[in-house]
């Protein structure tokens, strides 16, 4: 087949014209009207600084906030699809229990703004369930080896609280939009396949491991990944119960260095490389899965 | 069919009873008996209540009174009973309902390893006799939708077979079909009819019910009408609701 020629037509010259134009005024207003002085030399020390006492280079608060958000969106991940598949499944079982569980779930969550949400987590499990788990002692109580590698997979000791609460929220918060999404995507499933493997002596579970979840999963994957991406960027709402990930550490660079625009514009790029990073990802999975069928 | 030699009755159907939700009355105090080998057509308009009929002995719908016996299993609410049915029954759908995500070989492969536990060289042995059977040998390795639509049914029928059922049910097995492709699932299911299988068979196609049908049930608003041998119930009907019928289709 034919490749489809791009053509440029005047329309096209003319929406770039005043996209330019748009963009030089707004430069021209921050320069004359802010009388914004900018200072990029500054941002490369927030991102990695060099350390006297070991002589190393080591990440900076700007690089630290993106590896919290990295560790909170991929913890994060992994939690709200595990509680979103399983609260999709309730929420079409037979069961009317399971039903009403997922339905209490999914319609309480998304009613609720995720602030709200991220609060009362934050007060209750951080402030009550955290010390009756005891997990602060155990880990104190660890090897420097486990207490290390708890660092680099979630948070340093001390913090490790506040971040298991924040990620629980993402968690639960997602995982309401991740049920949707799986419900919608086995319903969608035409109800000949569950007859045919029903007729064949398959049982429930069987049936939904072998015929309709590898069917669903392909298209559930596109909307997903959109809840991935979402994921991504609410990481930031958990920066209000003083989470140092990337937002967090933006607003604090910001009040001390005043480097405003610099600043955003870091941080805009670097959720922008995480969750662009995320749509590639799913889109050659996406291609990955369609090539075994012609 | 001349000759064959019908057994013991295998399906055993008293007095069913099914509403469905939305108040539509499908099967009547619908009653029957079929034998072993036997070929059972059942013809009539539609909504007579054929298909719930046919999804009522697999248990694929519920009935609301009335027996049914598979083979002296009674199909009630006992799980191990209605598995062991679901096992000794099997079904093909007039859209194929092949899993489109799986070969022809996993499609028929899949409920021999997964319900009678065989491992992956035993079942493909099977299947590839089956596929050999059924015509398409060739396509062991093809994906459902590279197939041709009779090329599609009689996958699924190679997959109903692997279970090695007792009973075959055939729901408008053609009925999706382009005619040029009827002919060679026809060919297929009248295989399976002289090899003495126990059919029931729900079909528009009353070549089909002539040359192997043992007997016709006619059904209209859930219940039977009329039952009787083909040349009876084609030839000399006895009642009008048939005759009419009879006269539309032929």
């Amino acid at each position: 087949m034919k490749k489809k020629k791009t053509k440029i037509t005047p329309l096209d010259l003319i929406v770039s014209a005043l996209i330019l134009a748009a963009a030089v005024y707004l430069g021209y207003r921050i320069k004359v009207g802010l009388h914004y002085k900018w200072n990029w030399q500054a941002i490369p020390q927030y991102l990695y600084r060099y350390d006297q006492e070991s002589g190393k280079w080591v990440a900076n608060l700007i690089m630290q906030g993106l590896f919290t958000t990295l560790r909170l969106s991929i913890w994060g991940t992994v939690l709200a699809t595990i509680l979103g598949t399983i609260m999709g499944l309730c929420r079409i079982s037979q069961s009317l229990f399971y039903r009403l569980l997922g339905r209490s779930y999914v319609e309480l969550i998304r009613n609720m703004p995720p602030l709200v949400l991220i609060f009362i987590f934050y007060y209750f499990v951080s402030g009550q369930i955290m010390p009756v788990l005891g997990l602060n002692e155990f880990i104190l109580a660890q090897s420097e080896t486990t207490q290390r590698l708890c660092e680099l997979l979630f948070a340093p000791p001390s913090f490790l609280s506040a971040f298991f609460s924040a990620l629980v929220t993402l968690a639960i918060f997602e995982g309401a939009y991740i049920a949707e999404i799986v419900r919608a995507g086995i319903q969608s499933i035409d109800k000949g396949q569950w007859e045919a493997a029903h007729a064949l002596g398959l049982s429930k579970w069987q049936q939904m491991r072998y015929i309709i979840l590898p069917q669903a999963v392909q298209r559930i994957l596109p909307p997903l990944a959109g809840q991935f991406i979402s994921l991504i960027k609410d990481s930031s709402i958990v920066s209000v119960i003083s989470i140092q990930e990337l937002t967090f550490q933006g607003m604090e660079l910001m009040a001390t260095t005043y480097l405003t625009f610099e600043i955003w514009i870091t941080i805009t790029l670097l959720y922008l490389v995480m969750t662009f990073t995320c749509s590639l990802a799913v889109q050659r999975l996406e291609v990955r899965m369609a090539r075994g069928r012609a | 069919m001349q000759g064959k030699e019908l057994g013991d009755y295998i399906i055993e159907v008293e007095r069913i009873r099914k509403t469905f939700p939305d108040g539509v009355q499908a099967l009547y105090d619908f009653s029957t008996r079929i034998r072993r080998s036997e070929v059972v057509v059942v013809i009539g308009p539609s909504g007579a209540g054929k298909s719930t009929f046919l999804r009522c002995l697999n248990g694929l719908e519920d009935f609301d009174s009335g027996t049914i016996t598979i083979d002296g299993i009674p199909l009630d609410d006992n799980k191990e009973n209605r598995f062991e049915i679901r096992k000794e029954v099997g079904m093909v759908f007039q859209l194929f309902n092949l899993f489109p995500h799986m070969t022809v070989l996993e499609n028929v492969n899949l409920a021999q390893m997964l319900v009678r536990k065989k491992n992956h060289d035993e079942a493909t042995k099977v299947t590839m006799s089956l596929l050999e059977k059924v015509g398409i040998p060739d396509k062991a390795q093809s994906y459902p939708s590279q197939l041709s639509g009779g090329q599609q049914q009689r996958v699924a029928i190679a997959r109903a077979l692997a279970m090695v059922p007792k009973v075959m049910l055939f729901d408008e097995a053609t009925s999706a079909l382009d005619p040029e492709m009827i002919g060679e699932v026809l060919d297929v299911m009248k295989t399976l009819a002289q090899e003495g299988m126990t059919m029931v068979v729900v079909t528009h196609e009353m070549g089909f019910a002539r040359e192997v049908g043992d007997r016709v049930i006619f059904m209209d608003e859930g219940r039977t009408v009329e039952e009787g041998s083909v040349e009876q119930i084609f030839s000399n009907p006895q009642k009008e609701r048939t005759r009419q019928f009879i006269g539309q289709i032929l």
